[in-house]
């Protein structure tokens, strides 16, 4: 997938990979057979995961469904109760410290810490030496505009220069994997972009990013790959676009005038209305000729009657027949 | 660089360099100087004043022995010549007029009859003081006294007159009265500064940890250092500042104490109280211990208040939870003066030998030597093997606790991580 260039002007402290990036092949993350319980709640059941190397990849699913958990026990927070996690073909060890970036759901800084001092720490604590990463952060914070405030505290920054901070504080090691669970929830449109923006600019080379969120629109955007999981288990997984090729059967754009009542009925399990018209969800089985027929006969004046390819959240819907976090 | 010595440094660095604790280091021995400074000023303003005093002499001969007693006393003197001194009745007649103006405190009249009966006569605007009239009642009787025994006035007579003395032997053991004062003051010194360390230190631990959970901010730092290294990093560094806080006082206080010294030599030397400073000066072996003790309490109830820390989700909670482990150290502190006034009974043995007690009560009772070696022993052995179940304990507490948000653990639940953790 080929991704529009920076919007706000990123461009990388140092590297900049001239031309298509090589990636080492094999897998970024690998989870087999891996489940997780908390006293009786199960929070992640046998699951089996691969993200390629150089890949952006989307954990997706409803708030509970165990993203969260699983991200977790990628980053060694959590041990998993049975089951198997690989980091670059590799039991994960100590080389995580040094090859991943996590950003958390939750986040949070030290308040009391000076911003450059706050970057250094956690560059530190991912086995960088002090100079490099004293030199990295002033480069990072010049870069996002909050040079100026190096030297201040973290509390007296707003809540936007704090996500910057943040991100920084993720990515300063330059790792080869990063790992952002929920990374655009809670973040203003500014820095929504930012991150999306140093997403790219990471792929670009050749960084291997898995996210989670329970934003489909988002992970259709971003994502060459996702795993959908739902209730602690997964539902689906593969490369989105040969996903929305599989499941293109059953999604229907139909632009016309006159009555709509005929878009009810047993085949339909979904409407949504759309500037010129609906976009119908079968039911796994329907025949959209039936609909055409229908529709047709109720005397509307059809303009474009077109099987078109699903979203995301609508192959969601269709798989776990939960009506998913978007809907309204 | 490990993350461990990462960790150690970020917490040291940023407390040390932080303002509350440069203004607390440096504050706390100038406030206490200041408060010693200005009752001693306080107290020797109010004694000057109280102890001016005239003294008219109408004997003519009773002065020479009354004076000297008077100045023994600490009174300051001044005679007046009976010849200036007008009728007491008439006011603004000297010496009056000086009372008035509180250059005196009043004036002692003492006369042929006082040499008969010891009655003396006080002019001022106020009596003297409840003490004051005892000190001055005994001062003139035995002026009195010691003129009408003159001639045959030896050396044992004034010993005689001022009450006798009463020399204390002791039977039994050899004992030194200055050396067991010394072990006293050394074990309840070492004692408040162990309790002190134990719960401000062990209470910095705990803001610490919940600084991190409350601020969310541990996720990203246990994504690259283990829990336990994270909670001993956070141990190590608060009792790196502690240990440095301690220091910049014992070098402050010993500063004070030498330049004070320098600066009253001539005044002090001669009481002879110089010779006993060496006497006060604790033993490197009791130094020791007192290391030993300081160290390994620290380790033992900073593992519990992290626990207590990673268990709550507020300050408030924080608050009431850590309220038990205060507690646990403050009953050795309130037994503190019990055991020291009978150091070798059953109670303080028994008391100083379980775990959580001992670095408070063993070193009192070491500080006075009344343990012996191997109950001092004991109870390091014991204090290790408490600070190894501790903080097994904790530190399972602690893995699951700094990810939990929300209520408080019941104890069943409590039991669980411990199990699973």
């Amino acid at each position: 997938m080929d991704f529009p260039p920076a919007e706000i002007g990123l461009s990388p402290p140092t590297v900049r990979p001239e031309g298509p990036v090589r990636v080492a092949p094999g897998f970024a993350v690998r989870l087999e057979g891996v489940s997780k319980s908390f006293g009786d709640f199960r929070a992640v059941s046998d699951l089996d995961l691969e993200v390629p190397r150089g890949t952006v990849y989307g954990l997706l699913g409803p708030n509970g469904s165990g993203k969260t958990t699983t991200i977790r026990m990628i980053m060694g927070i959590l041990g998993p109760d049975r089951g198997r996690v690989r980091l670059f073909g590799d039991d994960p060890g100590r080389t995580r410290r040094e090859r991943v970036g996590y950003l958390p759901e939750e986040r949070g800084l030290y308040r009391k810490m000076k911003v450059r001092d706050h970057l250094v720490f956690l560059a530190r604590l991912r086995g960088i030496s002090r100079p490099t990463a004293t030199k990295r952060a002033s480069e990072w914070l010049e870069r996002l505009d909050l040079g100026a405030w190096s030297h201040r505290r973290v509390e007296d920054l707003s809540k936007g220069m704090q996500q910057k901070v943040q991100f920084v504080g993720t990515v300063l090691h330059e790792p080869e994997l990063l790992v952002l669970d929920e990374p655009f929830s809670g973040l203003d449109p500014i820095n929504q972009d930012l991150l999306e923006a140093i997403v790219r600019e990471f792929h670009g080379r050749g960084t291997t990013i898995l996210f989670s969120t329970h934003l489909m629109d988002q992970a259709e955007r971003l994502c060459q790959r996702v795993c959908l999981i739902s209730r602690s288990r997964k539902v689906l997984d593969g490369d989105l676009q040969g996903l929305k090729r599989a499941q293109r059967m059953g999604v229907v754009a139909v632009d016309f005038q006159g009555p709509a009542d005929w878009a009810q009925g047993a085949d339909v399990e979904g409407v949504e209305e759309t500037p010129t018209g609906l976009r119908l969800r079968l039911r796994p089985g329907a025949d959209s000729q039936g609909v055409l027929a229908r529709a047709v006969g109720s005397g509307a004046r059809i303009t474009r009657f077109q099987e078109v390819e699903p979203r995301l959240h609508e192959i969601f819907v269709r798989h776990t027949g939960d009506p998913g976090p978007d809907s309204p | 660089m490990s993350a461990l010595s990462t960790v150690v440094g970020r917490e040291y660095f940023t407390r040390v360099r932080s303002k509350p604790f440069v203004i607390g280091t440096l504050l706390a021995p100038l406030l206490f100087m200041g408060f010693l400074a200005l009752s001693a000023w306080l107290g020797t303003r109010a004694a000057d004043a109280e102890l001016r005093i005239g003294v008219v002499d109408r004997t003519g001969e009773l002065a020479a022995t009354l004076i000297p007693r008077l100045a023994e006393m600490g009174f300051r003197v001044e005679v007046l010549a009976a010849e200036e001194v007008g009728d007491p009745l008439e006011a603004g007649a000297p010496p009056l007029d000086r009372v008035a103006a509180g250059e005196l405190r009043g004036v002692l009249v003492v006369d042929e009859e006082t040499l008969r009966n010891g009655r003396a006569v006080w002019w001022g605007e106020e009596g003297p003081s409840a003490f004051r009239r005892v000190t001055l009642q005994q001062a003139v009787g035995q002026a009195a006294l010691e003129h009408r025994f003159r001639g045959e006035a030896e050396a044992g007579m004034v010993s005689l007159l001022a009450g006798g003395s009463l020399e204390v032997v002791f039977v039994g053991e050899e004992s030194d009265p200055t050396r067991d004062l010394a072990g006293v003051v050394l074990g309840v010194a070492g004692a408040f500064i162990l309790y002190f360390a134990l719960l401000v230190y062990g209470a910095m631990v705990l803001r610490s940890v919940l600084e991190e959970k409350t601020g969310r901010i541990v996720e990203v730092i246990l994504s690259s250092v283990r829990p336990w290294e994270l909670m001993l990093g956070k141990i190590l560094g608060v009792g790196a500042v502690g240990l440095t806080q301690l220091l910049i006082w014992v070098v402050f206080g010993a500063l004070l104490l030498t330049l004070g010294a320098a600066a009253l030599l001539p005044l002090v030397a001669e009481t002879g109280i110089l010779d006993q400073v060496p006497v006060f000066l604790p033993g490197w072996g009791l130094v020791v211990f007192f290391l030993i003790c300081f160290f390994l309490g620290y380790f033992i109830y900073a593992s519990i208040f992290a626990a207590v820390g990673a268990m709550c989700s507020t300050e408030e909670e924080a608050q009431q939870l850590q309220l038990p482990v205060v507690m646990v150290v403050l009953v050795p502190f309130l037994f503190l003066l019990p055991v020291l006034e009978d150091p070798e009974s059953r109670l303080a043995t028994v008391l100083s030998l379980f775990p959580l007690f001992s670095p408070i009560l063993m070193f009192a009772r070491v500080a006075v030597d009344a343990a012996p070696p191997w109950q001092a022993g004991i109870s390091v052995v014991g204090m290790v093997g408490a600070l190894a179940v501790v903080a097994w304990v904790a530190g399972r507490i602690y893995r699951v606790g700094i990810l939990m948000q929300g209520k408080r653990p019941t104890l069943p639940e409590l039991w669980r991580w411990v199990r699973e953790g």
